[in-house]
């Protein structure tokens, strides 16, 4: 399922359509010699696509997905080469292998799926690892597959070259691989599931709260990158006749990686520009490089001026545009923006579930600081509990062992008859638990609607997810921004962007991080109007977090004060009012000498014993 | 058992040269999260002044001081003109301008110096050997080992005594609370990279007196080696780094001495994939770093 709008992903389509075969029109005019450049610039833009496919999506560099390209052009080679030359140059191949002899299209598709095959293999065993460790993981993808082609020379030639591979590769076969290439690439990012990536890219944490699983979503792209880099290869392979394992490593590799990022990873729109700018830089600079006079003067030949000159670029494009020259957006984004949805939006659905949230003796250390001591509580649907407490007395650790972000030293947490200790953190949202965060965790480069979006599509089997997305923000009062991106809005939009985020889950309990924090009165009435109607027309119950205290007694029915980390105080905002130990915690115990209960220095008094 | 004690002396000269490059990417990786490609490209500047002042004739130490010094100079040129324009952009592009800036560095040098291998000059004693009962090491050998634990020292006591060193360490576990500290930004990066220059410099002088020769190319592999390192170790973990680099080290050189002659060919695919299957159980390297656990949710 496509999750932008038909008009946007229309326009793409045609415009790469339209593209693709113009530009190879207008090259058969000019020739051979054009169509050859134009051949080889497709084969590319379909590797820089495929690299953009995993990494653009992730936010993960791969420095690995050359190797799938090798990988790619070796089988396809190897079932597309005659049998007679087989048996002469590969004598030790075996005999199934050595008969075969099939067409170009056969053999890229079997290629496409021995190395997806590769790939799903690969990319579940690195999947584990983050950030800047999975792009060096990637860089020892690439070495150990250029060492096996290398050294497995009854099948590869070793680091000979490779030849005898019939060309095949014309211009139409590479303007059907690229066409199909960039639709594949445009599609998946706005898929289910490149959306998710996406909001993973953006915010690991918040994107694992509204339920996405995202070694999931980037083992799929990693593995659909993986088939076109594949695609790539077979391209090339049968358009040069001849490779060696040199030519699927590191120079390519950063010529790649290049294109991709001068142009701007994350876009399809990115991707072509920086392969048509490198593109036509190299070109260009190749020309000057045997030499050429101007003016009379005679420049002399430079070996390497071609390499100089893409390095330059990239250092002038970066310094000018670190997103890359298109940004963060496609074209057609910003042609054909989202408009608000028009009419009524539908209404949140009421909640149907009476189970009560029951954590018990819930303890979290960190090393040798005990952040929250043995607190227990309880949270029923339809009620608006409090949880306030000095700065740094456990109230957002809390939270976090709650919301499964954070894995309790000790305790339990219990959702009706499951128990939530054990369970992963992205699927801890289909137990009716959804949550914003202190300090905001939106997906900023992503549209207010696609942020409600991908919360709605990652909960309950993604079911009526656009009407509970667009229910959402209309809850909120912010349907009129969903073109936006969501990092640009101000502070108070953004914090109720966060909610509609979680609401579009559509929740049983609702867990509120400091949602007023930065608010004026106005809005900070507007939001206690918004949080009452919850619990009172949907019936979900809120813990909320905050410092403001008026917000608080006006809107809790029960309010639970930490103070070190332990629980001191339970009750009505009237009774936490009145309460000594909560008025200690947060005035002090005020001077000795004074009137005020000078005994309460001495002894323990009520203070601890509530406490207790 | 010979062959292997003499093995793991090879083992500990090449993972301290692993260690000690390591040990450059990760100063700089923990603060400012660029992965820096062109990291080779210091220790290749360090070979050519080795070569130039071998062919003028100056004494060994006076060469290895310029060389060291060159690279030093090299780093903190680098940062000031490539990489401080691209401070706070994405982890991606930085590294794109490092290999922007190793590409053009290695044209330079084949433009410039030569494409071909250079012969440099040593003094003798670099390839003299000494027994011990029935193990032969190499004064080189002997010499690595001895200057990578001595760095190894003198960097320890820096990061822990010296109020350079202390900050670095600060802004590597959160940089902005260290710059509300009072820790300049620019200081604490160009320093950075000087450490880093100057662990590439000593790195390049150990590599090429073992050698002998220095290349345009020279620095690629074995900064290749120190990227798997520094992961293996933790990246942005300096303990990590070290104990990354001499794993690493070890891992090729009793792969190279052990493994049957027909599995020769893969050895870097093997190695790799021990080191691969290191990281599956433990992700975040062998000693993590700290600021992986910062994060506030």
């Amino acid at each position: 399922m496509i999750t932008s709008p038909r008009l946007q992903i229309f326009a793409a389509i045609s415009a790469i359509v339209v593209g693709v075969v113009g530009a190879a029109l207008i090259a058969s005019m000019f020739g051979a010699a054009a169509e050859r450049i134009l051949t080889v610039f497709f084969i590319t833009l379909v590797g820089v696509v495929g690299i953009g496919i995993y990494s653009g999506n992730s936010g993960i560099l791969s420095f690995g997905h050359v190797a799938f390209m090798g990988i790619g052009a070796y089988v396809s080679a190897l079932l597309t080469l005659p049998a007679q030359l087989k048996v002469a140059t590969l004598p030790k191949l075996p005999d199934w292998l050595a008969t075969t002899e099939m067409g170009l299209l056969p053999a890229t598709v079997i290629a496409m799926g021995v190395t997806a095959l590769v790939a799903l293999l690969v990319g579940a065993a690195i999947g584990r690892l983050e950030g800047s460790a999975a792009t060096i993981s990637t860089l020892g993808l690439l070495i150990i597959v250029h060492g096996v082609i290398i050294g497995w020379r009854d099948v590869t030639r070793g680091a000979q070259s490779f030849f005898g591979v019939p060309r095949e590769t014309g211009i139409w076969a590479a303007v059907i691989g690229v066409i199909l290439a960039l639709v594949l690439a445009r599609l998946y990012r706005d898929s289910r599931s490149g959306l998710r990536l996406r909001a993973g890219r953006e915010n690991a944490i918040a994107a694992t709260a509204v339920g996405v699983n995202i070694p999931r979503e980037r083992l799929i792209s990693f593995v659909l990158a993986g088939a076109v880099m594949a695609l790539a290869g077979a391209l090339l392979g049968h358009f040069l006749g001849a490779f060696s394992p040199k030519k699927f490593f590191f120079n390519d590799t950063f010529l790649l990686l290049a294109m991709l990022i001068v142009g701007g990873m994350t876009t399809i729109t990115g991707a072509v520009t920086g392969a048509v700018v490198i593109t036509l830089v190299t070109e260009f600079l190749r020309r000057l490089e045997g030499g050429f006079s101007i003016a009379g003067f005679d420049v002399p030949s430079v070996f390497g001026t071609t390499q100089i000159g893409i390095g330059l670029i990239i250092l002038y494009a970066m310094f000018r545009k670190a997103d890359g020259l298109a940004g963060l957006k496609e074209w057609e984004e910003r042609v054909f923006p989202k408009r608000p949805p028009s009419g009524s939006a539908p209404a949140l659905q009421e909640v149907h579930v009476s189970d009560s949230l029951t954590a018990s003796n819930m303890t979290m250390q960190f090393g040798g600081l005990v952040a929250v001591n043995d607190v227990s509580l309880t949270l029923t649907p339809g009620e608006i509990l409090g949880l306030i407490g000095p700065n740094g007395s456990g109230k957002t650790t809390l939270l976090n062992m709650l919301s499964g972000v954070l894995r309790p030293s000790k305790g339990a947490a219990i959702r009706g008859q499951n128990k939530l200790n054990g369970v992963p953190a992205h699927k801890i949202v289909e137990h009716g638990i959804a949550r914003t965060f202190q300090n905001i965790r939106l997906f900023p480069d992503l549209s207010v609607h696609q942020n409600v979006l991908v919360a709605a599509l990652s909960t309950h089997g993604g079911e009526d997810a656009d009407s509970r997305a667009r229910a959402a923000l209309a809850r909120l009062n912010v349907a009129q921004l969903a073109g936006e991106s969501a990092g640009t809005l101000s502070y108070g939009d953004q914090r109720r962007v966060e909610i509609a985020r979680a609401l579009a889950c559509r929740p049983s309990l609702l867990f509120l991080d400091e949602p007023a924090a930065g608010m004026n009165r106005l809005e900070t009435d507007a939001l206690m109007d918004t949080l009452r109607g919850l619990t009172r027309d949907l019936g979900i119950g809120i813990l909320l977090v905050d410092h403001d205290l008026t917000l608080i007694n006006q809107l809790c029915d029960r309010i639970i004060v930490l103070n070190e980390g332990r629980l001191i105080a339970e009750g009505t905002p009237d009774d936490i009012r009145q309460d000594p130990a909560v008025i200690e915690a947060y005035l002090g115990r005020g001077k000795p000498g004074k009137k005020t209960k000078p005994k309460n220095r001495d002894e323990p008094g009520p203070a601890t014993e509530l406490a207790g | 058992m010979d062959l292997f004690l003499q093995q793991t002396v090879n083992a500990f000269a090449l993972g301290g040269t692993y260690a000690l490059l390591a040990l450059g990417l990760a100063v700089v990786f923990s603060i400012m999260g660029l992965i820096n490609f062109a990291h080779g490209e210091l220790m290749t500047i360090s070979g050519y002044v080795l070569m130039y002042c071998g062919l003028a004739g100056l004494p060994f130490a006076i060469s290895v001081a310029l060389a060291i010094s060159a690279a030093v100079v090299a780093a903190v040129l680098m940062e000031r003109i490539a990489f401080r324009p691209v401070r706070n952009a994405s982890g991606a592009t930085m590294l794109v301008t490092s290999f922007a800036v190793a590409m053009i560095l290695q044209v330079l040098f084949q433009n410039l110096i030569s494409a071909r291998s250079q012969a440099v000059l040593l003094p003798q004693f670099l390839s003299d050997s000494i027994r011990f009962g029935g193990l032969i090491i190499g004064i080189n050998k002997i010499g690595a080992i001895v200057t990578t634990v001595v760095m190894l020292i003198f960097l320890d006591w820096f990061m822990k005594h010296q109020k350079a060193g202390i900050a670095m360490r600060a802004s590597a576990e959160d940089f902005s609370v260290a710059r509300l500290m009072g820790i300049r930004a620019n200081t604490v990066i160009a320093g950075a990279f000087a450490l880093s220059g100057l662990l590439a410099g000593v790195a390049a002088v150990l590599w090429v007196s073992q050698r002998a020769s220095v290349d345009p190319l020279m620095g690629f592999t074995p900064v290749l080696k120190a990227f798997i390192a520094a992961i293996l170790g933790g990246l942005g973990s300096l303990r990590g780094a070290v104990a990354g680099g001499f794993l690493l080290g070890a891992i090729e050189i009793y792969l190279a001495a052990f493994l049957p002659q027909e599995l020769q060919e893969f050895r870097d695919p093997i190695g790799l994939c021990l080191v691969v299957i290191v990281l599956l159980f433990r992700p975040n390297g062998l000693i993590p770093s700290a600021a992986l656990k910062a994060e506030k949710v």
